[in-house]
């Protein structure tokens, strides 16, 4: 395989800098200009802050999954050595360093916890036997705690694999790749407790009653999916501009759709054995999360999931001439992405303490947010992308990345 | 690949009246040099013959110019059938044909249903994959003439074969093995049709 | 570690460690593979080994007349605990049947090229232990001449089956399994027996190779076809695969019993099933490949792949306790609490504790690359393995029934002479027909192994033949 890959030879360009910091994109700007006023319109006037928190937590968590998802790919490519993503990789490691966005942006949460979680109202813990029960666990300083020893975390891996990688680049040392993979076994353990932990504190405790042991593979599931989609899209949209085109191929991104229809399914699955062990049992502490989500309008957008989120692409992905076009394949991953925004808005918005049962209650400040979110995200990301090579140009796999076929 | 049709063919025989050709097989000591060779008798114009060999090999399917193929459409097919059986078999019986009420559950009850439809689906498909498989490739087959060739045996396990059927309308005795020696074979015989084929699988004279 | 281990499985980036050692040619491999089964005699350990475990199949056979004749009093089941030794090796046995298809789909999906070096003997093993799996639930029926109730056919008392109970979810599931199993495994298997078929020396072998090998030419034709098939087989076997034991997970999952009713049943099964079966391939072949000399193929990198798979599932298998045990508490509710700390300080505490023991702590061994280099220690690792996933079956299925909603009803589960007996013959059943495999099938996919060396790339021997379109 030596002989089809030597990249020095190869002309391509393989970086987007434009000089631009994070602070110096409009991007950043606007989107922090949205956010700022959109919560200066809702504090000013008191019963729309909760509102607007809620759309505010709706997309905080669609962005921070596809952080998480980003840093699950590094993870995982080291965990397996795997050969053919190396020239993918470098996308991923940018992504996930995004996630220090994630932990300044989650100060918000933080100061607005009465308005989103009951657990965190002590008025109503006083009156709740179950939440006193509960306050061991769900009460804020462990809260706080907690989150601060995610974000360690999470940062802490991110900017490893970052680090490391770039070091490469410029050693060329496979002592590196080494480095990377012995970190990524206890990286990974601790990876999937504190995702785990995360979404059980941010969603389910949203209805401080309802559990569900599943819970944390669920939101596992939706985000590796959509990250993935991702992936496939930033790829297509990047190689518009002239960037990557040899290095990523189609073989690539035919296994990037595959990877989206791998975890769509098992999307389903998850979410099918959640809803069914509920339904088959129908134990009144438990059927209540399912119940509101089947109430008047809410029951249309629960068949909506259901179709949206998997017959749709699972049809859609499921032909290998769709995963190798270019243009139906950013469509599909667009959708992909579409339906992750829409699962973690049927999670959060029909909440009791969120207002009138049986109504969607969409809101302007759901799409301020979602536009604030993306422009500070994007700003980051390109700021990430822009300071080095897009792909690990000296990793010791780079050659089986490039010479990467498919086999069928 | 039909053995009768090289019956049209009897004049070509080099014998005239006493044998009949099935066909050309040549023999190739590696992947590549079979490659090189299935090109030349592609763009020979060849179109009943083929290449074996003990695995399949890479960019072999794209040298000999085989077409995509149908398979998955027959899976697709025995998927929705077994789909649809699921569906039909659960509701018809638990909700038609013999309803009782049972844990409290609707008679038909989908979420239910959902574990025995899946089966049912993967079922079908998968045995629709494998007798599509067979059923396309003519198998089980009986016997066939390149078996009658010793050195065939090895196929499966060292040695790249081509195979020219006497009944492609381009075969001629010397000229097809005139084209695989020049292609690099290191032997290509002329297999003769026998009078009594009855020998199960390979030609083997042991006992 | 020795220097010839380092080599195999070294971690250098910038190399790939080879799948087969010494110096083998196709011929060579062919020769190797079908040796074995070539062979007039196999080795004096073979003989041994299949005394033993026939005369445990035997057991089996003796103790199941003795069942049949007097009735199913004769096990330890009784009144809160129904489902005693009988569903516990049921879902063992279904649990160790996933590592076969899981190899030879998931990682076939996965481009995992190790896989060919252990595929075959793993599905061979899937197809026995589900075989093992399906004796229990039709024998702990009670009537046990009457398992075609299950089936859905018309009939003159004009009842159908209740589709709504998992049990029934449970015979289509298993059932497919073992069918797309065995589709699997054989269709597989088709090149190979056409080698041992062009090889047979005898009349009876040649007829009978012959006639599973269905006329197999290796025709690139076919091949194309064949691929075809094996790549949407392995697509549909993966989900399958995650369904079956999501299916035998629901059976305990859908009822409103604490300690079975929780929503990461599916997962967690299949987790342990792989867990399990993972481990069972490994004590099954790390003997196989010293007996039958096949140490070039099944090479210390196999072994150490699967040692790390077990490492993993395994973390998934803690991860899941963990879960369980924090949504207990966090649940709210006083009788999962209650299920939970009964499980672990009751009086089933001694079998929950060898099962963390051997399902949690043994396996966080597999970090030390020493201990997954070594052979044998990894053999006697993968027993308590296998010992721990049989114990966490007994605990989920004895211990929540044992003490349920009600403590007038609790009692305290013993299994009989005749329980202990048949689980060790079940053992003797899954052997027996493991060591016919091995002296009479080839253990390892020739051609595929084949596919997997560097000769087998047309460029290998010449960068530039000019094959364009």
């Amino acid at each position: 395989m030596e002989q089809l890959a030597n990249p020095d030879q190869r002309e391509e360009k393989r970086n987007l800098d434009d000089g631009r910091t994070w602070f110096s994109t409009p991007a950043a700007w606007v989107g922090l200009i949205l956010l700022g006023g959109g919560g200066a319109v809702a504090f000013f006037s008191e019963d729309r802050l909760q509102r607007f928190l809620q759309s505010y937590l709706f997309a905080y968590t669609f962005f921070l999954t596809l952080a998480l998802g980003a840093l699950f790919f590094v993870l995982i490519s080291h965990l397996t050595r795997a050969g053919w993503s190396v020239t993918l990789r470098r996308l991923a490691e940018d992504l996930a360093v995004c996630l220090w966005l994630s932990a300044l942006l989650f100060v918000p949460i933080i100061l607005g916890l009465g308005h989103l979680y009951e657990w965190a109202r002590p008025e109503i813990v006083a009156n709740d036997a179950l939440l006193q029960e509960k306050e061991a666990y769900l009460n804020v300083p462990f809260f706080i705690l907690r989150w601060v020893f995610y974000f360690t975390v999470w940062i802490g891996l991110a900017h490893y694999f970052y680090r490391l990688s770039g070091q490469q680049d410029e050693t060329g040392d496979p002592a590196l790749t080494l480095r990377m993979e012995r970190l990524s076994a206890p990286g990974m353990l601790l990876f999937s407790l504190t995702i785990t932990f995360a979404s059980f504190d941010l969603l389910m405790s949203l209805d401080a009653h309802w559990f569900s042991t599943i819970f944390g593979v669920y939101f596992f599931s939706g985000m590796v999916a959509s990250f993935f989609a991702l992936l496939a899209l930033l790829v297509i949209v990047i190689q518009r501009f002239g960037i990557l085109e040899q290095s990523v191929t189609v073989e690539h991104l035919h296994d990037l759709g595959k990877l989206t229809f791998g975890f769509i399914v098992f999307w389903a699955y998850i979410a099918f054995s959640q809803y069914m062990l509920i339904w088959y049992a129908n134990l009144p502490e438990e059927t209540g999360w399912y119940e509101r989500r089947q109430e008047g309008a809410w029951m249309w957008a629960s068949l909506v999931l259901l179709v949206g989120h998997f017959f749709v692409p699972f049809l859609f992905l499921m032909s290998k001439h769709i995963k190798r076009r270019k243009g139906l394949l950013a469509a599909g991953a667009c959708w992909v992405l579409l339906m992750h925004a829409f699962d973690l808005y049927w999670i959060i918005m029909p909440q009791k303490h969120f207002g009138e049962a049986g109504r969607i209650p969409f809101h302007p400040f759901d799409v301020v947010c979602m536009a604030g979110f993306a422009l500070l995200f994007f700003a980051a990301g390109r700021d990430a992308m822009r300071r080095r090579c897009l792909i690990p140009q000296r990793d010791p796999r780079l050659a089986e990345a490039l010479a990467f076929e498919n086999e069928s | 690949m039909d053995e009768s049709g090289a019956k049209e063919h009897v004049d070509r025989g080099e014998f005239p009246g006493h044998r009949t050709a099935s066909g050309v097989l040549a023999e190739f000591e590696t992947p590549a040099d079979l490659v090189r060779a299935a090109v030349r008798v592609r763009e020979a114009g060849y179109r009943r013959w083929d290449a074996h060999t003990p695995f399949p090999i890479h960019g072999l399917d794209r040298a000999m110019g085989i077409k995509d193929t149908a398979l998955g459409w027959i899976v697709l097919g025995g998927g929705i059938f077994g789909c649809l059986l699921g569906l039909w078999m659960q509701w018809w019986t638990n909700a038609v044909d013999y309803p009782f009420i049972i844990s409290g559950k609707p008679l038909w009850s989908l979420p239910a249903n959902i574990p025995i439809i899946f089966e049912l689906t993967i079922l079908f498909s998968a045995l629709s994959a494998f007798f599509g498989m067979l059923i396309l490739n003519g198998l089980p087959k009986h016997h066939h003439w390149a078996f009658s060739e010793d050195r065939f045996s090895r196929v499966t396990s060292d040695r790249y074969f081509i195979s020219i059927e006497a009944s492609d309308s381009n075969f001629d005795i010397e000229e097809s093995r005139a084209l695989l020696e020049s292609a690099g074979s290191v032997g290509a015989k002329v297999v003769w049709e026998r009078e009594h084929e009855d020998k199960l699988g390979s030609d083997n004279d042991g006992d | 570690m020795s220097v010839e281990a380092f080599n195999v499985t070294s971690d250098d980036p910038t190399r790939r460690a080879p799948l087969v050692l010494g110096d083998h040619d196709f011929e060579s491999i062919t020769d190797t593979v079908c040796g074995v089964v070539e062979k007039p005699k196999p080795p004096v350990a073979w003989y041994i080994a299949f005394t033993i475990s026939s005369l445990f199949a035997l057991l089996f056979f003796v103790l199941l007349a003795y069942l049949f004749g007097v009735g199913i009093g004769v096990w330890g089941v009784q009144n809160p605990v129904g489902w005693g030794f009988a569903i516990v090796n049921f879902v063992f046995w279904v649990g160790i049947g996933h590592a076969g298809t899981l190899i030879s789909a998931i990682l076939f999906l996965f481009r995992q090229k190790w896989r060919t070096g252990i595929n075959r003997a793993a599905e061979a093993m899937t197809i026995f232990a589900v075989i093992c799996a399906l004796i229990f639930p039709a024998i702990h029926i009670g009537r046990w001449w009457m398992p075609y109730y299950m089936i859905p056919y018309p009939n003159q008392m004009g009842m159908w089956p209740n589709f709504r109970s998992p049990l029934l979810w449970d015979v289509f599931a298993v059932g497919t399994y073992f069918t797309v199993s065995l589709v699997f495994w054989y269709m597989g298997m088709i090149p190979d027996l056409a080698s041992l078929r062009d090889r047979a020396q005898t009349r009876t072998r040649q007829v009978i190779y012959g006639i599973l090998a269905v006329g197999w030419r290796g025709s690139q034709r076919h091949w194309h076809r064949y691929e075809r098939a094996y790549l949407l087989l392995a697509a549909l076997a993966t989900p399958l695969v995650l369904s079956v034991h999501s299916v035998v997970s629901m059976d305990f999952a859908v009822s409103i019993l604490p300690g079975w009713h929780t929503t990461i049943f599916p997962p967690y099964f299949v987790a342990g099933a792989i867990f399990s079966g993972f481990a069972m391939v490994a004590t099954l072949l790390i003997p196989a490949r010293q007996w039958f000399g096949l140490k070039d193929f099944i090479t210390l990198r196999h072994l150490e792949n699967m040692a790390k798979i077990i490492l993993a599932t395994g973390s998934i298998v803690g991860y899941a306790y963990s879960v369980e045990f924090f949504m207990a508490w966090y649940s709210g509710s006083a009788i999962e609490q209650f299920t939970f700390l009964n499980r672990s300080l009751g009086p089933y505490m001694w079998a929950y504790w060898i099962m963390v023991f051997c399902n949690v702590v043994v396996p966080q061994a597999f970090w030390i690359k020493r201990i997954r280099c070594n052979v044998w220690l990894m053999w006697c690792l993968c027993i308590l393995v296998n010992v721990g996933m049989w114990f966490e079956r007994f605990v989920i299925v004895v211990s929540s029934l044992a003490n349920d909603f009600l403590p007038s009803s609790w009692d305290y589960y013993t299994p009989t002479f005749v329980d202990l007996g048949m689980l060790a013959g079940s053992f003797g059943i899954f052997f027996s027909l493991f060591l016919l495999f091995c002296r009479y099938l080839p253990m390892i996919a020739i051609a595929e192994v084949k596919r997997t060396m560097p000769q087998a790339d047309p460029h290998y021997h010449s960068a530039a033949i000019g094959v364009e379109d």
